[in-house]
């Protein structure tokens, strides 16, 4: 063959066979989402706190139990219903080989609940994530005081969202240059971020070793941590089959079989901390009277759904609450029986059934046409109407302004497992959760008083109670908390799942 | 050229001359068909299709074609991840892709031929509004403007209609200024001017039959194109309501699993390919019917 | 051609610009959907926070307030901060717009170097078996659906051969420090061959996809073209001179069959600009077409607004050039 076939075969075949150059120990995550910015005060997202937190450490942090643990801290106590302070380690390193003082801490704090701290009279975000805080001081030398408006017994529980910066650093390149540059204490250092592509980290040598309570202590097992954007399910499961990478995020349920039977790789799931409901507007035509709203409920088979369509990896609720979250407990059930919807129609003054509408946003149209499909063969004709997100929220989280619609298919995160953060905002009246419209004098006095009650278990009793009472009333017809699923290469080893989605790479090593 | 036996007959319209031009391409022939198929399962569907393409059924999630194992042969092509018949869903589907590609085309044929005639006859500020609408329009990509505008007004059939043809009809629009354009100063023109002939008269009636046959082609060639844009909107999610099939979003639904259930995603694509491959050969032999400079 | 046309045309730019961003405002104020609270999803915070909120993202402001402060921003460069990203938009869509570039132009490669050869040589070899089969390509290459296509791609080289990455512009065995921010030109500058066979893996795929449809119009163009050179007169003339049949389509036909190509080519890569958010989404390109779709749906209006205003007045720049480029080739024809 002549020249030009020649130099033809020989790129193909190069083309073929051009593997790029593996480093001796890198572990690569397929990872939905591209970090917002790598700057730990200045976003609102949880991929995005997942990329920035094997970079960044924390004042506290959590285990992969989701017990809350210290972390740059060495301890912590409660001086007062509203004072907490944390006595921080010495011997931490940055990246940039400083030393973390207390200074950079109460900095940190400072620049997240201060108005206009982040720079151009801009207010950090995440603000609103440390409640009422209300200023910061240092106390001996090497203790951090946060003095509380009020008290607030769940700051243990959210002080694991936020991580410490550099003040020096901070100061020397600005918020702008924290957005793209960073200098923490965490076991990987970055490397290179090619926005929308993949950010690159190196293992920190100088770590200083991480939470004592989180076996084990001491500087990272891999060399590389790259997490590379695959926002395409398909594509982020094709990865992980074929060794591109070692971790996957949101593994479908109908691909577990696949990775189950592959070789190389297995699947790995947590319990979830998001709770799925069907909001009733009590306000509209139908859902003001209780019999209807039970009809929906004993209408749908929640085991049938979280078989066939989940895969079997989700928890049943008949609450609000994951049956891990604090003062979760067991609840009477409404159980399948579509005669006894019919019943209730009837008894309600609907012989004939009645006709409405599901909204849900695209991502979940699939179960709530095949709820719909139950709801249909149990009298209760439902069409399914996707919208955006967007466009949803608007229409039903009214925060006490009237609002049109019959059925909302929907969900609300509850991160920390604390009831605080999802009981209130979805059945305290007119609170920006509540889609359901739900008004309960008695039930919002309950709420209120557990926000601030600091005795753990007066505090269990009063969530307990109250989840009785909205299992009675039925705002929501409570579906189930799906679990987390990943996909792992087999190689992987010293790395479990996380119900708050952390990805903690610290211990993770690849053979 | 003409000869004795020929001038015996009553002589051929060019129209009927082209419409022989067009029948004697055999595969422009056997694409139109094609497409009248297409437009039978649409408006035959209840009929034809075997299932009720809405009716789920959670225990065929996923299940094969018949002619794989697992598969059943009532379920020809399969099952989405609804149990769904993927067959039935394709024949429904149809009338989604044949009612959006016509209706658009149509309205966008329409209000091209009034904003172009317009323009091209009347000229003057008339003339330069439209043109700027039109250049405005175009520095939009299609795709944005389609998801901005889906984003607006919401999902739903008619919102996806008036999405693809507020920038569609600036294409036939351009078609019909040209056209008219260049019609406006011949010779018959100006007679029916001389006569007093209103305006309004000569622009429909007179230009307006002659330009009408370059405007068709171009519409057939863009019905194709407007399907896709349809089946690519479904596609990213700003589509027809659900339980409704659309085949863009039929693709777009089965991509997670295309793995594992690759016939999800496969038929219905095959089914837009199929459609608009049968559209384009037929506009293809349309354009070359109707062009005389092919028939030299 | 004159000074005074050139300027003309640019002038013409300024109201197709103005009227773009009138209709984005006008679009973004009729469109559902408030930016704080997707922002802000489910988590805790007080109408005191909120109202901060939306004042850091000056949404406070009605309206006309916010075109204005918009336009008169923009003539200076400025196009706000991105809503998520917290940084300038500019500098967030500089970061997305290489590998936007990179793809688009790789395409238009890929399409002219295939169409030419192929809708020349279908018209010297007219109805033959060569031209039918260029023929039958050039309508499946606008019959097939993009994204239909690009995942069955995607599945076949990448998942069952496994002889393509499933994603990313380039793979991790190294940093290539940047020169021009086009890999496949950094890669070559910087001596390392193997990175650029493997930027060039990446880039294949979605490259061929998206280049597909403007390869079956490229090629219907040249052949058509070319047929109607090879009609010519002076084709024929020269032939009767006895120049040889190769040296007549070389010299004269094919410079004179390409313009409508090249015209057609420079106004259809505005069209690319289009089919790149599908492109870059079903092939995790790290693109701005993938950055433009996610910013409608988070209401990131800075952003969205922003490029709008990028495809515009590149759309429009790429038509005057398409206008030149028929002058310069076609002197015949005056603008």
């Amino acid at each position: 063959m002549n020249k030009i076939h020649r130099a033809v075969l020989a790129s193909v075949v190069a083309l073929a066979t051009a593997a790029p150059a593996v480093h001796a120990a890198d572990l690569t995550v397929g990872f939905t989402l591209d970090a917002d910015t790598l700057d730990p005060a200045n976003h609102r997202k949880r991929e995005t706190e997942t990329i920035i937190r094997n970079m960044y450490d924390g004042i506290l942090t959590r285990d992969a139990e989701m017990k809350v643990v210290p972390e740059i801290a060495e301890s912590f106590t409660q001086v007062s219903p509203s004072v907490y302070d944390f006595k921080i380690r010495s011997g931490i390193k940055f990246h940039d080989g400083s030393d973390l003082t207390a200074e950079d801490v109460k900095f940190t704090l400072d620049r997240l609940t201060i108005e206009g701290a982040m720079g151009n009279d801009q207010t950090s975000p995440r603000k609103s994530l440390l409640g009422p805080l209300e200023s910061v001081e240092i106390v001996n030398g090497d203790t951090v005081r946060i003095n509380l408006s009020e008290p607030w017994p769940i700051l243990p529980a959210m002080l694991p969202f936020q991580e410490v910066v550099s003040k020096a650093f901070v100061e020397k390149v600005g918020t702008e240059g924290l957005a793209t540059e960073v200098n923490g204490t965490g076991p990987f250092k970055l490397v290179e971020w090619r926005k929308g592509d993949s950010i690159i980290m190196e293992r920190f040598d100088d770590y200083y070793g991480g939470a004592t309570d989180i076996e084990p202590v001491g500087p990272a097992c891999v060399d590389r941590v790259i997490f590379k954007i695959i926002p395409e399910t398909a594509s982020r499961v094709a990865a992980l089959l074929s060794g591109d990478v070692d971790i996957i995020n949101e593994l479908p349920t109908f691909s577990i079989e696949q990775v189950k039977n592959n070789p190389n790789t297995d699947v790995m799931t947590v319990n979830g901390t998001r709770s799925f409901f069907i909001a009733m507007n009590m306000e509209g035509e139908f859902f003001d009277d209780p019999k209807v709203r039970q009809a929906v409920a004993h209408a749908i088979d929640k085991d049938l759904i979280i078989d066939r369509i989940l895969g079997g990896n989700a928890a049943g609720i008949e609450g609000i609450l994951s049956p891990d979250a604090f003062g979760a407990s067991e609840l009477p059930s409404y159980d399948y029986d579509p005669e006894k919807s019919m019943a209730l129609l009837a008894e309600a003054g609907y012989p004939d059934g009645i006709e409405v509408t599901m909204d849900v946003e695209g991502a979940f149209k699939d179960t709530a046409e095949a709820i719909a499909s139950l709801l249909t063969n149990a009298g209760i004709k439902t069409s399914v109407a996707v919208g955006e997100g967007a466009q949803l929220s608007n229409k039903w989280r009214t925060k006490g302004e009237p609002k049109s619609g019959d059925m909302y298919f929907s969900s609300w995160g509850n991160g920390s497992l604390d009831p605080f953060d999802i009981f209130t905002p979805t059945h305290r009246s007119n609170d920006r959760g509540n889609s359901a419209g739900y008004a309960n004098p008695e039930l919002d006095a309950l709420l209120d008083a557990a926000a601030v009650e600091l005795d753990s278990e007066k505090r269990a009793a009063m969530y307990r109670e109250a989840e009785l009472i909205v299992n009675r009333d039925l705002p929501y017809v409570y579906l189930w908390v799906p679990q987390d699923i990943y996909g792992v290469s087999k190689r992987l080893s010293g790395w479990k799942p996380s119900a708050d989605s952390r990805i903690n790479l610290h211990d993770a090593c690849v053979n | 050229m003409t000869n004795v036996a020929d001038m015996s007959r009553p002589p051929e319209t060019i129209f009927q001359q082209n419409l022989g031009n067009f029948m004697r391409n055999r595969l422009a022939v056997a694409s139109s068909a094609v497409v009248i198929l297409f437009i039978l399962l649409a408006i035959f569907a209840p009929l034809i299709a075997p299932h009720d393409p809405n009716a789920t059924d959670l225990f065929r999630r996923l299940q094969p074609p018949a002619w794989v194992e697992g598969g059943e042969w009532s379920y020809l092509l399969g099952c989405d991840q609804l149990g769904r018949d993927i067959l039935s869903r394709i024949i429904y589907g149809a009338r989604i892709s044949i009612f959006i590609g016509a209706a658009v085309i149509l309205v966008a044929t329409t209000i091209g031929i009034i904003a172009g005639l317009s323009a091209g006859y009347l000229r003057g500020w008339v003339d330069v509004v439209i043109s700027r609408i039109v250049d405005i329009l175009l520095g939009f990509p299609y795709l944005i403007f389609a998801i901005g505008l889906m984003a607006m007004m919401g999902p739903g059939l008619i919102n996806i209609i008036l999405a693809l043809a507020y920038k569609e009809w600036v294409i036939p629009c351009r078609v019909v200024r040209g056209e008219t354009l260049a019609t406006r100063e011949l010779e018959y023109i100006e007679a029916a001017r001389a006569l007093g002939a209103s305006r309004r008269h000569i622009m429909v009636k007179e230009i307006l039959p002659n330009i009408l046959s370059p405007v068709i082609v171009v519409s057939t060639i863009r019905m194709a194109h407007v399907i896709i844009l349809e089946a690519s909107l479904s596609f990213l999610g700003l589509g027809v309501q659900p339980p409704t099939a659309s085949w863009g979003s039929m693709v777009s639904d089965g991509r997670a699993f295309i793995l594992e259930s690759w016939w999800v995603s496969t038929f219905p694509g095959l089914a837009i390919l199929l459609l608009v491959l049968a559209i384009n050969v037929a506009g293809q032999g349309l354009r070359d019917a109707f062009d005389p400079r092919f028939h030299e | 051609m004159g000074l005074g046309k050139f300027l003309e045309r640019v002038l013409q730019l300024v109201p197709v610009l103005l009227g773009v961003s009138v209709i984005v405002f006008i679009m973004i104020a009729l469109t559902p959907g408030d930016p704080v609270q997707i922002m802000i999803g489910d988590q805790a915070i007080t109408p005191e926070q909120e109202a901060a909120l939306r004042r850091d993202l000056g949404l406070d402001r009605p309206m006309y307030e916010r075109f204005f402060l918009f336009v008169g921003n923009a003539v200076q460069g400025d196009f706000g901060q991105s809503f998520y990203h917290r940084r300038p938009v500019s500098e967030v869509i500089a970061e997305r717009l290489p590998a936007t570039i990179e793809l688009s132009l790789v395409a238009l490669l890929i399409a002219l170097f295939t169409s030419i050869p192929l809708g020349v040589l279908a018209a010297i070899r007219k109805n033959s078996i060569f031209d039918r089969i260029a023929t039958v390509i050039s309508l499946l290459g606008v019959s097939l659906p993009g994204f239909w296509f690009g995942i069955l791609l995607l599945m076949l080289f990448a998942v069952h051969l496994n002889i393509l990455p499933v994603a990313g512009r380039i793979g991790y065995s190294s940093e290539i420090e940047p020169i021009t921010h086009f890999l496949l030109i950094d890669t070559l500058l910087r001596g390392r061959p193997d990175a650029f066979l493997d930027a060039l893996s990446h880039i294949i795929l979605p490259a061929v996809t998206l280049g597909l449809p403007m390869t079956a119009i490229l090629m219907r163009v040249t052949r058509s073209s070319m047929l109607e050179v090879l009609q010519q007169d002076y084709v024929t003339f020269a032939e009767a001179k006895g120049l040889s049949r190769r040296r007549v389509l070389f010299r004269h036909a094919l410079k004179n069959a390409l313009i409508p190509t090249v015209s057609v080519a420079a106004i259809e890569t505005g069209s690319l600009l289009g089919g790149n958010m599908i492109v870059e989404t079903v092939f995790g390109w790290p693109g701005l077409g993938r950055l433009v779709v996610e910013s409608i749906f988070l209401r990131n209006y800075p952003l969205v607004q922003a490029a709008v205003l990028l495809y515009a007045v590149t759309y429009v720049l790429l038509n005057f050039f398409a206008d030149i480029l028929y002058t310069v080739l076609n002197p015949k024809v005056k603008l």
